[in-house]
C-alpha cells in the first residue's frame, strides 16, 4: 500500500453506492412547486366525484331520490348501490379477507359512509349535487363501545355475516365478532400464573388514531374505452393492491389496468387501504367513458378513511418477587369498525403483535385477539409500518413499568434482569418469533450512561421529596425511551418462516424515495447516478414480485 | 391581478376560491389543498405583502391585488432563492406537500424579520403544518437562508 492507494471512505465516497451522503433529487421540484400530486393530474373533459354521506352511525337507508340532484347543471349522473349492483359493484374485497360497502347498500354502519357519488362537471356542482340529493334514513341504534360488541343484546351490525358463524380467519362466537386468533401454549402460562410469587394485571387501551396525511386520498380514473383500459392515479402507497382489488371488481385483467402513484403527499399507512372513492371513480370513468377525479375533503379523510391501533389489551405478568418475568398473558379486543379493512401484510389478523413479549425472556406467554365490528370507520391500517408492533411495544413497555412499581423496583433494572442474554441467541420466543443476535444489555448500560440515567433519578427523588415538603410546584417528569431495536424487528419479520417477502410486498413508498432508490443502485461510469433507480410508481414498469 | 409579476385576469363565480383560481384557471398548481378549513397553511401565498390562506378567501376578494406563489419564489436568474436551497440543504421537507406553503410563509417572515429567533420562527410559522419533519429541520432552514440573506455564515446550532 502506498500514499497514493484510496482509503475506504474515497472509494465509497467515489463509488456513490448506499450509505453515502447525498442531497435528495426531488427537493429541487418540491421546493419551486413543481411537485406532480394527484390534484395536479389534469385530463381533457375530466369530471369531478364527490359523495354523499350518512349522517348516522347506524340506519336503515329507506330511500334514495337523485332526481332533483340531476336537474343541477353540470351533474351526469348520481350512482348508488343499486346502480352498481346491476354490474355486481356494490360491495369490495378488504385486505383482511372481508367484504366492505362501495356505497351504502340498504345501510349505513358509520357515520360519513358513502351512500351515493354524484358525477358533475366541475367539483362546484358535484358538490351542489350532493345537496340535491334526498336520502331518507330509519335510524338504528349504534354500537360504538367495543367491550359490548358481543354481548347478547348487541346490535347486529353485519346483515350479510349474519349465521355465519366462520370468517376468513376461522370460527366466529357471535354476529359481531371478526375472529380469534390463538399463539403460545395456554396450560404452560396458566400454570405459571398458578406458581407466581408477585402478578400484575392491567388494561391497556391504545386508542382509535388516524394518520392524517397532509394530502388526502384521492385518485384520477381514465377508462379508454376502445382498448379497454384503465389508467389510475392515485395517491396509492400501495399500487399492487390497488390494481388487485380493481381488477377483482371491476372484471378487467390486471395488465389492462395502469396504476400510477405519482408525488404522495404523505401516507402513514393511510393511503393502502382502497377506498370506495377509488372504485366509484373508476365506475364512473367506465360508464361516461371520461376521465373522472376523486379528492376527498380533511373532514371526509378523518371520519371515513382508515384509522389505526384501537388496540384493548388486558395484559397479565407473572413473576418472582425478586423480578424474574415467568409468565405473559395478553388479550387484546381489536375495534375494527364496520367492515374488516386491517392492513397487516402477514396471514395473522393482528399482524405481529406476536412480537408482544418484547426483547424479554418469557419462559411461556399465551396470546387471544378477538376482533369486532362497531359503527366505525373501517381500517385498522399500520400507521407509520407499525403492523401492530407499536401496539405490542406499548402494551409490553407499560406492563414492565407497572410491575416494576409492583415490586418497587427501577424500571431499567427490572428490564435488564429480564433481557434475552447474548449468549440465548438465536432465541426462540414463547410467541414463535426467532431472534437472530442482539446484545439489549449494551445497549440499555450504554443509554443509561449516555443520559447520566442514575443522577436523573437522583434529581426525580430530590424534586419529589422537594414537592411533598411543599418547597417546590417544579417537578419534573421524566421520560426514558427504553432501548428498543425497531431495526431488528424489521428483520424479523423478515426472517419468520414464511414471511420472507412481507416487505416486498409493499410498494417501496417513502417520502425519500427518489434519493433512496437512487442509493440502492451502484453508479456506473461514468455519469451521474441521480436519475437511475426503478420507477416503482407506474406498475407498469414494475413486476409484481 | 398580478400573480409572481405577471398581470392575469379571469371570470369567476363568486364563490369560485382563490386557491381554486390559481390552481385550476392560472394551472400553478405549486400551492396544495390540505384542509380547506385555514388550519394546515399548504395553501399560503402571499397578497400584497401578507400571508394568506388562499383555501378560505375568494378569488374575487383578491381582485386588483399582488400575489406571489411558490412558483414566483426562485431568483430572478431561475436559481433557488436562499429559502429553497435552506430547505433542499437541511432536509427540511420529505413528500413535500407542505413545503411549498412552508416557504411561501417563511419568505414573508424574513422580510417582516430578516434575523429571527428560533422562538421567532416558529411562532412566524405556526400557521403551518408538516407531517412528516417534526419541524425541527424546518426551523434549521429558516435559519440558514436568514444568515444567507444577511450575509452571515451558518451556525447550525447543536441539538
Amino acid at each position: 500500500m502506498n500514499d497514493l492507494t484510496p482509503t475506504r471512505e474515497q472509494r465509497t465516497a467515489a463509488l456513490e453506492g448506499m450509505g453515502c451522503k447525498r442531497k435528495r433529487v426531488e427537493d429541487i421540484r418540491f421546493t419551486q412547486g413543481r411537485g406532480n400530486y394527484v390534484d395536479d393530474v389534469k385530463l381533457p373533459g375530466m369530471l369531478h366525484g364527490d359523495f354523499v354521506r350518512s349522517p348516522h352511525p347506524h340506519a336503515r337507508v329507506t330511500k334514495i331520490d337523485d332526481s332533483e340532484a340531476l336537474k343541477v347543471p353540470g351533474v351526469l349522473a348520481v350512482i348508488t348501490a343499486e346502480t352498481l349492483k346491476t354490474v355486481n359493484l356494490a360491495w369490495m374485497p378488504t385486505l383482511a379477507g372481508d367484504v366492505q360497502m362501495v356505497l351504502a347498500d340498504g345501510r349505513v354502519l358509520f357515520q360519513n359512509q358513502e351512500v351515493a357519488f354524484v358525477v358533475a362537471t366541475d367539483r362546484y356542482a358535484a358538490d351542489d349535487g350532493i345537496n340535491k340529493v334526498i336520502v331518507e334514513y330509519e335510524p338504528l341504534p349504534p354500537l360504538v363501545d367495543p367491550f359490548k360488541a358481543m354481548d347478547k343484546d348487541a346490535p347486529v351490525l353485519r346483515e350479510d355475516l349474519v349465521g355465519k358463524m366462520a370468517g376468513s380467519h376461522g370460527p366466529r362466537n357471535h354476529d359481531n365478532h371478526i375472529f380469534e386468533w390463538t399463539v403460545g401454549d395456554k396450560d404452560l402460562t396458566d400454570a405459571a400464573f398458578r406458581k407466581a410469587e408477585v402478578m400484575i394485571k392491567e388494561m391497556i387501551s391504545y386508542h382509535r388514531t388516524h394518520p392524517s396525511p397532509l394530502e388526502t386520498c384521492q385518485c384520477v380514473c381514465s377508462f379508454d374505452k376502445i382498448k379497454g383500459e384503465l389508467t389510475i392515479y392515485g395517491t396509492f402507497q400501495a399500487p399492487h393492491v390497488i390494481r388487485t382489488v380493481v381488477a377483482l371488481i371491476a372484471k378487467l385483467p390486471e395488465h389492462k389496468i395502469h396504476v400510477i402513484a405519482p408525488d404522495i403527499g404523505g401516507g402513514f399507512g393511510n393511503k393502502v387501504g382502497a377506498y370506495p372513492g377509488y372504485i366509484c371513480a373508476a365506475v364512473a370513468s367506465i360508464v361516461t367513458g371520461k376521465p373522472v377525479k376523486w379528492v376527498e375533503d380533511r373532514i371526509e379523510n378523518l371520519t371515513a378513511t382508515s384509522f389505526a391501533r384501537d388496540y384493548h389489551m388486558t395484559t397479565e405478568v407473572a413473576a418472582t418477587k425478586d423480578g424474574k418475568v415467568t409468565g405473559l398473558r395478553v388479550h387484546v379486543l381489536a375495534d375494527h369498525g364496520a367492515f374488516d379493512a386491517c392492513a397487516d401484510p402477514s396471514k395473522w389478523p393482528a399482524g405481529f403483535f406476536n412480537i408482544v413479549t418484547g426483547s424479554y425472556d418469557f419462559p411461556t406467554a399465551h396470546l387471544t385477539v378477538d376482533g369486532v365490528y362497531t359503527n366505525k370507520a373501517p381500517g385498522g391500517v399500520a400507521y407509520r409500518c407499525s403492523f401492530r408492533v407499536t401496539e405490542a411495544a406499548y402494551c409490553i413497555e407499560r406492563a414492565m413499568d407497572i410491575l416494576a412499581q409492583k415490586l418497587k423496583m427501577d424500571p431499567a433494572e427490572l428490564r435488564l434482569k429480564n433481557f434475552i442474554k447474548p449468549e440465548q441467541f438465536p432465541y426462540h420466543s414463547a410467541l414463535g418469533w426467532e431472534y437472530d443476535s442482539g446484545d439489549y444489555h449494551t445497549a440499555m448500560r450504554k443509554m443509561m450512561e449516555t443520559t447520566g440515567y442514575a443522577a436523573l433519578r437522583k434529581e426525580q427523588a430530590e424534586k419529589r421529596a422537594a414537592f411533598a415538603r411543599g418547597e417546590t410546584r417544579d417537578i419534573m417528569a421524566r421520560h426514558l425511551v427504553l432501548h428498543r431495536d425497531r431495526g431488528r424487528r424489521t428483520v424479523e419479520k423478515l426472517r419468520h418462516p414464511g414471511h420472507r417477502d412481507v416487505r416486498l410486498l409493499r410498494d417501496p413508498y417513502a417520502p425519500d424515495r427518489g434519493r433512496h432508490r437512487a442509493g440502492w443502485i451502484k453508479k456506473p461510469r461514468p455519469g451521474p447516478r441521480d436519475h437511475l433507480g426503478p420507477d416503482h410508481r407506474d406498475r407498469d414498469r414494475h413486476s409484481r414480485r | 391581478m398580478k400573480v409572481n409579476g405577471a398581470e392575469v385576469e379571469g371570470l369567476v363565480e363568486p364563490r369560485t376560491l382563490l386557491v381554486h383560481f390559481i390552481r385550476e384557471n392560472l394551472q400553478l398548481t405549486g400551492t396544495h389543498i390540505g384542509c380547506e378549513t385555514t388550519h394546515c397553511g399548504a395553501c399560503t401565498v402571499d397578497i400584497d405583502g401578507m400571508s394568506v390562506k388562499s383555501c378560505t378567501m375568494f378569488a374575487v376578494q383578491a381582485d386588483g391585488s399582488d400575489i406571489i406563489t411558490i412558483e414566483g419564489v426562485a431568483n430572478a436568474d431561475g436559481t433557488l432563492s436562499a429559502l429553497q436551497e435552506g430547505f433542499r440543504m437541511m432536509h427540511g421537507l420529505q413528500c413535500g406537500f407542505c413545503t411549498p406553503g412552508m416557504i411561501v410563509r417563511a419568505h414573508r417572515l424574513l422580510k417582516e424579520n430578516p434575523s429571527p429567533s428560533e422562538p421567532e420562527i416558529r411562532m412566524g410559522i405556526s400557521g403551518n403544518i408538516c407531517r412528516c419533519t417534526g419541524y425541527q429541520n424546518i426551523v434549521k432552514a429558516i435559519q440558514y437562508a436568514s444568515a444567507k440573506i444577511n450575509g452571515v455564515e451558518f451556525q447550525e446550532a447543536a441539538e
